[in-house]
């Protein structure tokens, strides 16, 4: 089993121009780590639309990777998104499921499926070309510049340990700035940051 | 304006010498608003649009398995920098709610939604009108769709705005609603009320 630190601290180190789209408990530490204006928090969003929301960045943006930093509730919700992905065409996400097997925002209840389903399985079987599962911090460490670099869609299941992370609000209370604003403000910054690159 | 000043400005139904709107005049209507994706799931009443959108070079259709996943694939569309559309029908509108309340509607996207209004034709012809506090009686009367019924309540209560598209005539809406999405930053619907046809406008040679 790894923590979430030791998932997220890699990926910042290896992380260039990539946008990531991060969810439950993975929003605040990475916002400890990174303050990009690329970074996005689906929080205060809707439920289990994480990765989706990430597949329409990715096709709006074939040139640059989208890292989807999901969680195996969230996943779980929306399961026909691995063949949504798949028959999209999108060469350019990376999608992670945060295999916790719990509901840790709202209080470590158990995930349907937990520790039964093979997620990596699963994007495979939807299609999925490339599919890694780690639940080892080095071995992860080691392998992160391979899942990053290439052609995907690619799917990333990480066997954590179960965490604490508590509600995330939007507001100024909040430590990361991408949750001092709002979603459409956010939203709107990230549009026009994205427009102006291509243009 | 309002959904419910949006509502009251609907057409009248469509009588039934009504030609069925053509699929081909929605599609040159999206391509003239630079619209450059479709994200939806296939239907009966939009299954002309789609099949002219598989043809065509500037708008590119995302199929999804559900339609909660399209809400959230065209916010992320737009926040990447595009300009889509969705094209779904009210049964899969009912069942995306949270989608929309969530993405489009959070992030303030403006957004253009077609809606097949699966039923309508059926409270036209029993003379039924969308009313707010439906008796369970009507709601399980066999020869209505209850899908219909709850359409535009629905949208009313979630704050869309709406306008119904019942025949070539409400083309220009397309752009209306478009331009109401743009400037109130907030998805907007136009609900098909009969399905649309493929018609004699032939789609552009990529």
């Amino acid at each position: 089993m790894m923590t979430t630190t030791e998932i997220l601290e890699p990926l910042a180190r290896m992380r260039d121009d990539e946008i990531v789209v991060t969810s439950m408990s993975t929003v605040r530490p990475w916002g400890r780590l990174s303050d990009h204006d690329l970074d996005f928090a689906s929080a205060d969003s809707a439920m289990g639309h994480t990765a989706d929301l990430a597949l329409g960045l990715a096709l709006a943006q074939p040139g640059r990777r989208v890292v989807c930093l999901n969680g195996d509730g969230s996943m779980m919700m929306t399961l026909g998104t691995l063949a949504t992905i798949v028959e999209s065409g999108s060469k350019n996400i990376i999608l992670f499921v945060i295999d916790n097997g719990t509901y840790e925002i709202t209080g470590s209840q158990k995930v349907p499926g937990a520790g039964v389903v093979q997620w990596a399985d699963l994007a495979a079987a939807a299609g999925f070309p490339r599919t890694y599962v780690f639940e080892d911090a080095a071995e992860y460490a080691a392998k992160i510049e391979e899942v990053l670099e290439g052609e995907g869609p690619v799917f990333v299941q990480v066997r954590v340990e179960r965490g604490s992370a508590r509600p995330i609000s939007r507001s100024q209370i909040e430590e990361s700035r991408y949750l001092k604003t709002s979603l459409a403000s956010w939203s709107r910054c990230m549009r026009s940051t994205l427009m102006e690159e291509e243009s | 304006m309002n959904a419910r000043e949006s509502a009251d400005q609907a057409s009248e139904s469509p009588s039934v010498s009504t030609p069925v709107p053509q699929a081909a005049l929605v599609v040159e209507a999206l391509e003239r608003l630079g619209v450059t994706h479709v994200v939806g799931l296939p239907d009966n009443g939009h299954a002309a649009l789609y099949m002219l959108l598989e043809t065509n070079p500037s708008i590119e259709v995302v199929s999804v398995t559900r339609e909660g996943e399209a809400w959230a694939i065209a916010s992320g569309l737009w926040v990447g920098g595009k300009n889509p559309a969705l094209a779904i029908q009210n049964c899969g509108l009912l069942e995306s709610g949270d989608g929309l309340r969530g993405t489009a509607m959070r992030m303030r996207v403006p957004l253009l939604c077609f809606i097949s209004y699966r039923g309508f034709e059926k409270m036209v012809a029993y003379e039924v009108e969308p009313d707010f506090d439906w008796h369970p009686d009507t709601l399980t009367r066999e020869e209505l769709d209850s899908a219909a019924l709850l359409l535009e309540p629905t949208l009313r209560a979630w704050g869309v705005p709406f306008y119904r598209y019942n025949s070539d005539d409400d083309a220009g809406r397309v752009a209306e609603a478009w331009e109401q999405a743009e400037r109130e930053e907030r998805p907007v619907a136009l609900l098909m009320t009969r399905g649309l046809r493929a018609g004699e406008v032939a789609p552009k040679p990529r």
